[in-house]
């Protein structure tokens, strides 16, 4: 009984709380308070939006190691996903990603918010879908079609660059990750003049390898994932096995920052021309 | 009072015995891996010194990881039947009674807190601290002879706390990653590690060995009761201090590389105690091989199961190990009547 009236009364709090917000949701065309649940979608808001009008972005993206926007994500107050956290900020559109805060959302949807969720793009194609459909979401049309032509024109100067023989390439990930077909690395590694050894191993997208494989495959370029300056784990130590300093005296270990394709946005670009510039590098 | 009778082997028979099932075992463990390696040819470049790619897969990644599944699995053999000589009963053994999760806390607050990265040997002496703590805490609360109960009742509260505190610090470390990486040490798992771990540890593992080895015959006087042993000549509080020190210092360096690995000083004394004529001074060894060969299985399972990411170690070593404490606690029981 007492366990009934307890979940009414905190269900009529929600409803509340849902009212309010799914009104103010409908009725803004330009959304200002913008709360964004998700790593991706955070940079994505950032780069598209003004400061002021974002009310919150996630912990992580505060993080110089982890994201590209942290410098303005300090000046803004972080979430960790909570859905009381994103109440109480009285948010007119809350922005999430497809695969997180997923207890979050589903309470979100349930009291009428209609949080909109954002998927992981599999490559260029959809990720510049992505950032028109973001600044349309928030109402930066122009912003995001100056992002994509910028994205653009670098990817046409790189490809404009004169490439020899492909060279083959795997890359490692924390916890002995790699990335392989149907996944946005993957396209990244080929418009760098790379051939993908984890797409021909028969990888999809993300999957573990044996560093006995990594060793093994015949790779001429071993991309290093790594977070720099990280604080210590396990999945990070994987990066720094003695067997792949020994590799480096038959094949070019070149070190990749995760934040630059974690997200799928400019910084992708970056990664790409990276890449390049470690294959052009005479041995 | 059990029955004493059973197949004793002689020492000299059983040591050599289980010494090449062991080496057999790490043999296997060479030759099992997740990549096609010319084996032959492996082991000719490693010899030779030629530094050949499956020469490097074979230096770099299966002999470390053959190395310490023997290194652990001997360690935490011989440190459970050297507690179960001790305490005189079954059921003390480092997992049990919670000094592994102990110890797996205090190399978890050296390896999160940078301090493992800047010297490298705070890794195996943070384990062998939480070890160490764990073990006098057993200590003082129960002080000798505690009955079967007290001391399970201290091995839980131990270990749910020293879970609950390793979970809470992986929680505040600061990488990502951190918090998912509890399954490594409550459970814990030979993937990936590497020569300089096999160096790390092999020198405290070593001298807690010796230590153990060294009070093999007070452990046989002893369980003839404290008094008779003490009637004998044995200085009881330096053998509990050699004994203590030495099971600290192997599982302490051995949980900071490898996770808790359960069970294995549970299961291999009891299969083995019959073989030795139940004399608890010459348990310490057999033990310790007998523990090397079931880490070593156990680790080939993994590797041969068709479960990707592969299996934790200690899923295995339960799987074998919790049908044996049900049937301890079941003879318990039935003995108590």
């Amino acid at each position: 009984m007492r366990i009934g009236l307890l979940r009414g009364a905190k269900c009529a709090v929600l409803v509340t709380a849902g009212l309010a917000l799914a009104a103010t949701s409908v009725a803004v065309a330009r959304p200002q308070r913008i709360v964004s649940l998700n790593m991706c979608t955070d940079e994505l808001v950032l780069r598209l939006a003004d400061p002021e009008r974002i009310a919150s972005v996630t912990w992580l993206s505060q993080d110089p190691r982890n994201a590209n926007m942290a410098e303005v994500a300090r000046r803004i107050p972080a979430n960790h996903g909570v859905v009381e956290q994103v109440l109480a900020m009285k948010p007119d559109l809350v922005i999430a990603g497809a695969y997180t805060t997923r207890a979050t959302v589903g309470l979100l949807k349930r009291v009428g918010a209609r949080p909109r969720e954002f998927g992981v793009p599999r490559n260029l194609a959809e990720m510049r879908a992505q950032i028109r459909e973001m600044a349309a979401l928030l109402g930066e049309e122009a912003r995001g079609e100056a992002l994509v032509a910028d994205i653009d024109t670098r990817l046409t100067a790189l490809a404009k660059r004169r490439r020899p023989k492909p060279l083959r390439a795997i890359v490692l990930r924390p916890n002995g990750f790699t990335v392989g077909r149907g996944s946005l690395v993957d396209e990244i590694l080929t418009r760098a003049g790379l051939v993908n050894i984890a797409a021909e191993l028969g990888i999809e997208s993300y999957g573990q390898i044996p560093l006995e494989t990594v060793a093994l495959a015949g790779a001429e370029i071993l991309v290093l994932n790594d977070t720099p300056d990280s604080p210590p784990s396990l999945a990070h130590e994987v990066l720094h096995h003695p067997v792949i300093a020994r590799l480096s005296d038959r094949l070019r270990l070149v070190p990749l920052p995760s934040r630059l394709w974690t997200c799928a946005g400019p910084s992708v670009v970056d990664a790409i021309e990276l890449l390049v510039a470690a294959r052009e590098q005479p041995r | 009072m059990r029955s004493r009778t059973g197949v004793e082997i002689r020492p000299a028979l059983l040591l050599p015995v289980l010494g090449l099932a062991m080496l057999a075992m790490s043999g296997a463990s060479l030759a099992v891996g997740y990549a096609q390696l010319p084996l032959g040819r492996a082991l000719a470049d490693a010899v030779s010194g030629q530094v050949s790619l499956p020469a490097l897969v074979l230096l770099e990644l299966r002999l470390p990881r053959a190395m310490l599944g023997a290194l652990v699995g001997f360690s935490l053999g011989m440190a459970g039947a050297a507690m179960q000589g001790l305490m005189r009963n079954p059921l003390a053994e480092p997992g049990v009674v919670g000094i592994s999760s102990a110890a797996a806390l205090g190399a978890v607050a050296a390896f999160y807190s940078g301090l493992s990265a800047t010297v490298a040997l705070a890794l195996p002496l943070g384990g062998i601290a939480g070890a160490l703590l764990a073990t006098l805490v057993l200590f003082i609360l129960l002080g000798r002879g505690a009955s079967t109960t007290t001391l399970i009742l201290a091995g839980v509260a131990l270990n749910s706390f020293a879970g609950a505190a390793t979970a809470l610090a992986l929680n505040l470390a600061p990488n990502p990653y951190a918090a998912l990486e509890i399954v490594f040490w409550l459970m814990g798992s030979l993937a990936d590690r590497s020569m300089s771990h096999v160096w790390l540890v092999l020198p405290l593992m070593l001298s807690g060995w010796l230590l153990m080895a060294s009070t093999a015959p007070a452990l046989d006087a002893l369980s003839l009761g404290e008094e008779t042993a003490a009637s004998l000549g044995f200085d009881l509080t330096w053998l509990r201090a050699r004994l203590i020190g030495g099971a600290v210092l192997a599982v302490g360096s051995a949980v900071a590389v490898t996770g808790a690995i359960g069970f294995v000083g549970l299961v291999v004394p009891h299969l083995l105690r019959p073989l030795v004529g139940h004399r608890p001074g010459r348990l310490l060894v057999a033990s310790g091989l007998g523990g090397a060969i079931l880490v070593l299985v156990a680790d080939l399972g993994v590797r041969l199961a068709p479960i990707r990411p592969e299996l934790k170690l200690g899923v295995v070593t339960a799987l074998i190990g919790a049908p044996f404490l049900f049937a301890l606690v079941q003879r318990l029981r039935r003995e108590a009547l």
